[in-house]
């Protein structure tokens, strides 16, 4: 018997709403599209009898049965490789890279093949892939384990770079990256995976890709962000609403393609903005909103843009790790020497 | 080798006609065994065989002409070596180009920032408020033109009009003014002069007053001299060329009367008109502008007594002749009344002694107070 | 004292039918290998293929086709394993197997184009699901692996069959993918084309294993070697093998033996590092006079055939050159189309620019 929709052996689920928090979200939309739809299958290092380390994966082999959860043996660029074969025939793969530190050997498939299967087979062949994983610091782990790199990811023509923000962005937008036809890198920001608690309501509605969430309106200046930083630009801008000045946040969200419609439109009316990630400053994606919005909103701004970032440097182990991420205190701070300028 | 190409026979010949094979297709020569002779402008080479081997293929004929570097025979077997492409994908193109850099000076050349300082936001509002931002007197930090300064200087020019720029003679005189009190270090002596024994009503005493320059000069070259205050060196000339400056509607104009050392009088006289009438046509050459070594100005044709008129570099003096007035003179103990030129000499103290300069001065006196021009 | 025993041995079988002459030396021979019908298309192919390399690196010489890899020597591993396949099954290759490739209706023009630096080159118009060349070494092995797991996961009878080089048997990838198939036990082919040469390093800097197709022994998978230029065997273990694989039997690597014939791409020397002799040698085991004596020995085949087949042969190739010549370019703003299944948005403004800069409007 099949069910309408997408021809889903399983009878629809009763939708529920919970509180729940970043990780389950994601847990909770996995299981929902692969429910869904029989051609999404997940794949990684522990997601199966684990449910991956995170938990991102918890229960879905029990319910979906082990050919369709798999526990792949410990190869990273098979495993972003098998899911390259799988989605050219037709199968949604989610594959799971334990960690952002661990995920430079896929570097090679997504560059040399993901990311231009379609291209260069003229849309014979596709690779409707994601590739998930943890990233960003602040869990004081053990070195390799704090990366982010998402800039290296976003330069790539033919990707897409998705990082949510909260438990709804994650559900929505995991469950958007697992339906788009074009591989997808999610970047998941684990310092965030527990720390905050949302309504999530498991209707399977997907958010949009491409677009950038104004999570808060403000007039005198525009920040700017993405993954567990929101959490700080957001407290930032608490602080600075107790100093009389209003701040509007942007979450970018899909840093590649990256729209910067919404961005513009803010800074427009402001005249100043302050862009903050966890990454390292040089070559940072701020680097690429920064250069778009002297193109674009030059005449408008201001002061210059400004950008809180880690330092040039490798991220440094947990005693010091504290000093390198950014802080609400940088951003505030850098907010009132924007304001300062004129 | 494989094929066997006409090998550059020297003395720059660039080909050879075929004159008589030593071998034929399917023979085995030996290496330097005689293969083949040719004939070039010079003479009859005979060309050896590169290598051993079977014969395979003669690619001229007797009589045929080859270039040098072009197949002349090939061997049976052997492989013929390829340039190497020095890749293995593509096209590596090498080129001729040679690159020539020279070292490049990136050492601060003028760290002033040139110009205003501004966002582009200030820049947009200051052009749509229609305000040169050269007028705008900065009040943000680090001299940052700001939005309020902006429409400050704007609201101003609602209220009062545009100021009025200079052009012309007025911005030069400014330049000039500016740089002159920048640099020079003015000392000023003034005197009268007794004219009464020449003096008419109506006379124009422009001559007699370039005749005492002269006179002066004569007396203390130290005053028709360039100095140069970077240097701290000077040039005391022997060609007096006067400045003469001369009040028009449009400005200040000093046109140059030239060598007045070594002209007669009516040759000063028709220069001088000629001058004054160029000046007021406004026809006097930007050359005839340039060059006086010391000034006459004639402030007294309007009115004022004494000045302490502005030396402009690289000249060390200028004369200043005020309004002659009739003024009771004791002479013989007795009251008269003769007229009396007032005269003011102000000179570069740099340049000039206090002593030269009124030596100078006593000259000039000398000069006007004689009954005929000397 | 310890107890000593052995905890695993293998063997490496090697499988050939016919000496370089090509006259049979083994038996029994598989009942097709005296079937003309079954053996002329092969020898048809093998010799299509031939003449079409020839064509293709005369063009890359003269300029109208990009750097091009011949596959002098090697045309009866691609075409004695194609042959085995079925239209369903889906094919990874190298950059070597226009045997294989030609054999399952990819055509000359789509390798001209693809060659020629045009994307339309991949899209093939047969068969729809076989994948593009794959330049970057060994990384299309996982591809396979995932190709297999979505066919064993779907219950299809259709197997992945994966070329790769000696080369590729020294890369991580291949490691992985091996091993991977072995847990999965998927039905999947991997064919190592051992042609003695990745580019100058010679297979014996390659590894110090003794056969290539003992890798396959690490992995848990079933290994043999066969000789590459003897079309009857290639064809022979392919055809076990992929029954097996699409039996459930579970995945194989079969490794070919032969000789790169040719420079490794036609900007590439080989006499820069190989020994012109040892070229000259490898030319006895030639595998087209092979099948060809062999087809004589039968009678089935004759000097007329022969002629014909080669202006036959010729007229397709020059029809396929000129169907490549023929082929317009695209217009710049091709560049945007499939980068993603929609361009966004945000895109537009640059495929406006890349237009314009072809003169076009758009």
């Amino acid at each position: 018997m099949s069910w309408p929709g997408n021809g889903s052996s399983q009878p629809p689920r009763v939708v529920r709403m919970s509180e729940i928090t970043l990780v389950e979200a994601i847990n909770m939309a996995l299981a929902y599209e692969m429910q869904a739809d029989d051609n999404v299958i997940v794949l990684g290092e522990d997601v199966g009898i684990n449910g991956g380390v995170f938990r991102a994966t918890a229960g879905l082999l029990q319910r979906f049965g082990e050919e369709r959860v798999i526990d792949t043996p410990l190869a990273e660029a098979l495993i972003s490789g098998m899911a390259i074969g799988m989605a050219a025939q037709g199968l949604r793969p989610v594959a799971e890279i334990q960690f952002m530190g661990f995920i430079y050997p896929t570097l090679d498939q997504l560059v040399s093949h993901a990311s231009r299967l379609r291209n260069r087979t003229r849309g014979r062949l596709t690779c409707p892939m994601v590739l998930r994983a943890p990233f960003g610091g602040g869990i004081r782990a053990p070195e390799h384990h704090s990366e982010s790199t998402e800039a290296m990811f976003a330069h790539i023509p033919g990707l897409r770079v998705v990082i949510p923000s909260s438990p709804t962005r994650a559900y929505g937008l995991i469950l958007a990256a697992i339906r788009n036809s074009d591989p997808v890198v999610f970047l998941e920001p684990k310092r965030i995976y527990r720390l905050i608690k949302q309504e999530v309501t498991d209707n399977g509605e997907a958010l949009p890709l491409d677009v950038c969430f104004v999570l808060r309106p403000g007039t005198d200046i525009t920040l700017v962000s993405w993954g567990a930083m929101i959490h700080e630009t957001v407290k930032a801008a608490d602080t600075l609403d107790e100093q009389g000045v209003s701040a509007e946040v942007i979450d970018v969200a899909t840093l590649k393609p990256l729209e910067m419609g919404t961005i513009l439109e803010s800074v427009q009316r402001t005249g100043r903005c302050v862009i903050v990630h966890e990454a390292a400053l040089s070559g940072g994606w701020g680097a690429e909103i920064a250069a778009q919005l002297s193109e674009h909103a030059l005449l408008h701004l201001l002061a210059p843009v400004q950008r809180v970032t880690g330092y040039d440097t490798v991220m440094p182990f947990l005693k010091l790790e504290g000093y390198y991420m950014p802080s609400v205190e940088r951003i505030v701070n850098t907010v009132h020497t924007a304001l300062k300028f004129s | 080798m494989k094929t066997f190409l006409l090998p550059d026979l020297g003395e720059g010949l660039t080909e050879a006609e075929i004159v008589e094979w030593h071998v034929k297709v399917g023979d085995e020569i030996k290496t330097d065994a005689p293969l083949v002779s040719v004939e070039t402008d010079k003479a009859i080479v005979e060309v050896p065989s590169p290598r051993s081997g079977r014969i395979a293929k003669l690619h001229a004929q007797v009589g045929d002409v080859v270039e040098t570097g072009r197949p002349l025979m090939q061997f049976a077997d052997g492989v013929d070596e390829r340039a190497d492409t020095g890749t293995v994908v593509g096209e590596v193109k090498a080129g001729e180009e040679k690159v020539e850099e020279k070292a490049v000076s990136t050492a601060k050349a003028g760290s002033a920032t040139a110009g205003v300082k501004a966002t582009p936001a200030v820049r947009a509002l200051a052009r749509r408020m229609n305000v040169d931002l050269s007028f705008v007197k900065p009040s943000g930090p680090d001299g940052l033109v700001t939005a309020a300064d902006v429409e400050r200087v704007a609201k101003r020019f609602a209220e009062l009009g545009p100021p009025e720029p200079l052009r012309g003679a007025r911005r030069a005189m400014a330049h000039h003014m500016t740089q002159a009190h920048s640099e020079v270090v003015p000392a000023t002596v003034v005197a009268d002069a007794d004219i009464h024994q020449w003096m008419e009503d109506g006379a124009d005493i422009t001559v007699r007053l370039v005749h005492a320059i002269v006179a002066g000069c004569t007396q203390e070259p130290a005053l028709n001299t360039w100095f140069d205050g970077h240097a701290l060196a000077r040039r005391v000339l022997q060609k007096i060329d006067v400045g003469i400056a001369v009040d028009t509607k449009d400005g200040l104009f000093v046109p140059v009367l030239r060598d007045v050392a070594n002209r007669s009088n009516n040759d000063l006289r028709e220069g001088l008109d000629r001058l004054r009438a160029d000046v007021k046509a406004r026809r006097v050459p930007p050359e005839e502008l340039r060059g006086s070594t010391i000034t006459l100005s004639n402030f007294g044709m309007i009115a004022g007594r004494y000045a302490a008129p502005v030396v402009v570099p690289p000249a060390v003096a200028i004369l200043g002749a005020g309004q002659i007035r009739d003024e009771v003179v004791a002479v013989d103990g007795a009251p008269t009344v003769h007229r009396i030129l007032p005269l003011s000499l102000t000179f570069d103290h740099r340049a000039v002694t206090g002593g030269e300069a009124a030596r100078f001065l006593a000259a000039v006196i000398n000069s006007l107070e004689s009954a005929v021009a000397e | 004292m310890s107890q000593q025993k052995s905890s695993a041995t293998f063997q490496i079988q090697h499988t050939q039918f016919l000496n370089p002459s090509g006259e049979a030396i083994a038996g029994p021979l598989p009942s097709w290998a005296k079937d003309g019908e079954v053996l002329i298309p092969l020898y048809r192919n093998m010799v299509q293929t031939r003449t079409f390399d020839a064509k293709a690196i005369n063009l890359q010489r003269t300029g109208k086709l990009g750097t091009y890899a011949s596959p002098l020597g090697q045309e009866a591993i691609g075409v004695g394993v194609a042959s085995a396949m079925i239209d369903e099954d889906v094919m990874l290759p190298t950059y070597r197997e226009y045997s294989a490739q030609l054999w399952r209706g990819v055509t000359m023009t789509e390798l001209l184009l693809y060659w020629g630096g045009d994307e339309r080159g991949s899209d093939f118009a047969v068969p729809r699901q076989d994948f593009p060349m794959c330049v970057p070494i060994a990384t299309h092995t996982s591809h396979a692996v995932g190709v297999a797991y979505a066919m064993k996961l779907r219950k299809q009878k259709r197997i992945a069959v994966c070329f790769l080089g000696d080369g590729a048997t020294s890369k991580g990838d291949f490691y992985e993918s091996i091993n991977a198939a072995g847990v999965w036990q998927l039905p999947i082919l991997f064919v190592v084309a051992n042609n003695q040469w990745a580019i100058s390093v010679p297979r014996s800097r390659q590894t110090a294993a003794q056969t290539l197709a003992q890798k396959g022994i690490a992995a848990g998978i079933k290994c043999e070697q066969v000789d590459g230029n003897d079309i009857i065997a290639v064809r022979h273990v392919a055809q076990q093998a992929i029954n097996d694989a699409r039996g459930g039997g579970g995945p194989h690597l079969i490794e070919a033996l032969t000789y790169r014939l040719s420079d490794h791409t036609t900007a590439d020397d080989a006499s820069r590092y190989r020994d012109k002799q040892e070229v000259e040698a490898q030319w006895q085991y030639d595998p087209v006079p092979r099948l060809r004596n062999y087809l004589i020995g039968l009678e089935a085949w004759s000097d007329e055939q022969e002629q014909s087949l080669l202006a036959e042969c010729s007229a397709s190739v020059d029809a396929a050159v000129r169907e490549y010549s023929d082929t317009a370019a695209v217009a710049p703003q091709a560049m945007f189309d499939h980068l993603y299944e929609e361009l966004p948005d945000v895109m537009a403004w640059q495929r406006q620019l890349a237009a314009a800069s072809g003169g076009a409007d758009e």
